[in-house]
């Protein structure tokens, strides 16, 4: 009986795919923004809203990832630019491959913005790595305010936290103090933004945050960041 | 919920690493998993089982080895274990921490029987 080192790490195989699309949006100056969220939480609503503002100054494209079907395509459609349906079949989640030469399409496309809609789901999303510069994830009033400390991958994942539903929170328990502490707990100094999609309330701060990400990723084009280990 | 791809991965990486060591067969597999890893260990050992059934590594057994969740300060310097999943520093307070462990999950080691030692045994 003897024992050999292997060392190599069980996500490897996404993590080289995220590499590359990490570089191909480094080539081409284009940012792109990984939108997360539970089922249900906002994330079309929120694009509904943000599209336009962003489309106003580049060209945007969108990748939607769903299990099946084209619902939430169908509604951004409406928005102008190009909209890459993906349907996981059974998959829980986005992975860096299934997005890889939609990358590539919007970059021939001449996209400067890519907005991917994960699949929702708070959990599995949070492991895989798509490549992309920010990763926006939305939790909603209705869904509670201790969601941070049950799904900690999520939220240590995210460099904005947007809180919607905002108009619903005289309905609920919802303590937006109370979700402020424990996502500030799992992820120090992590921006968030509380928003309605329904009444439009805030959701023009997350295109400003979103603009400001853009503008500094094309003032050092070049730079490629590590990910992981957050 | 992506164990089963998770096992494949790790398939495919134990039959790799087995490409330079003729005649050997796998009894165990190492594997480090950190405390924030995102992967359930049963799920995985399940997955593990089914999907190596057919293949050479049938029989080996998964060994987890659990990494502690840590963060480094960047004030202070201290590191220390996040308690309750609270990520500020657990010396002085700050909130400019980083993850230093807890993350991992990667195979480390495998132990190897020969087959001539399987054949006497």
């Amino acid at each position: 009986m003897h024992e050999i080192d292997v060392k190599s790490g069980l996500l490897a195989p996404n993590d080289a795919v995220a590499r590359e699309n990490r570089h191909l949006l480094a080539e081409r100056g284009m940012y792109a923004v990984n939108l997360m969220s539970a089922p249900g939480s906002g994330k079309t609503s929120l694009l509904e809203r943000v599209l336009p503002m962003l489309a106003a100054g580049h060209r945007v494209g969108v990748i939607e990832g769903d299990i099946v079907g084209s619902c939430d395509k169908d509604r951004l459609d409406r928005f102008g630019g190009p909209v890459h349906q993906i349907n996981t079949g059974a998959a829980c989640h986005l992975d860096a491959r299934m997005v890889h030469h939609v990358l590539h399409h919007l970059a021939e496309d001449g996209c400067e913005v890519a907005v991917i809609e994960n699949v929702g789901n708070l959990v599995c999303p949070a492991e895989f790595d798509l490549g992309e510069d920010d990763a926006v994830m939305l939790l909603s009033v209705t869904e509670g305010h201790d969601k941070p400390k049950k799904y900690p991958l999520m939220f240590r994942r995210a460099d904005l936290v947007v809180i919607n539903k905002v108009d619903l929170l005289a309905h609920t328990d919802f303590s937006l103090a109370a979700a402020t502490a424990a996502v500030h707990d799992v992820h120090p100094g992590v921006p968030i933004l509380a928003v309605s999609c329904r009444t439009g309330e805030g959701v023009a701060e997350v295109g400003t945050w979103l603009e400001r990400r853009i503008a500094s990723k094309r003032a050092a084009p070049v730079a490629v960041p590590a990910g992981r280990l957050r | 919920m992506h164990e089963a791809g998770i096992a494949l991965n790790l398939i495919e990486a134990v039959q790799q690493r087995l490409a330079s060591e003729p005649g050997a067969r796998v009894a165990a597999i190492h594997v480090r998993v950190g405390e924030l890893a995102g992967v359930s260990t049963d799920a995985l050992d399940f997955a593990f089982e089914c999907l190596a059934a057919s293949t050479p590594l049938a029989g080996a057994r998964l060994v987890f080895d659990a990494v502690p969740l840590m963060v480094a300060c960047e004030a202070c310097g201290v590191t220390s274990p996040v308690v309750d999943l609270v990520f500020r520093c657990g010396a002085c307070g700050s909130e400019r921490t980083r993850v230093v462990s807890g993350r991992e999950l990667e195979v480390r080691t495998l132990e190897l029987v020969e087959e001539t030692e399987v054949a006497h045994a």
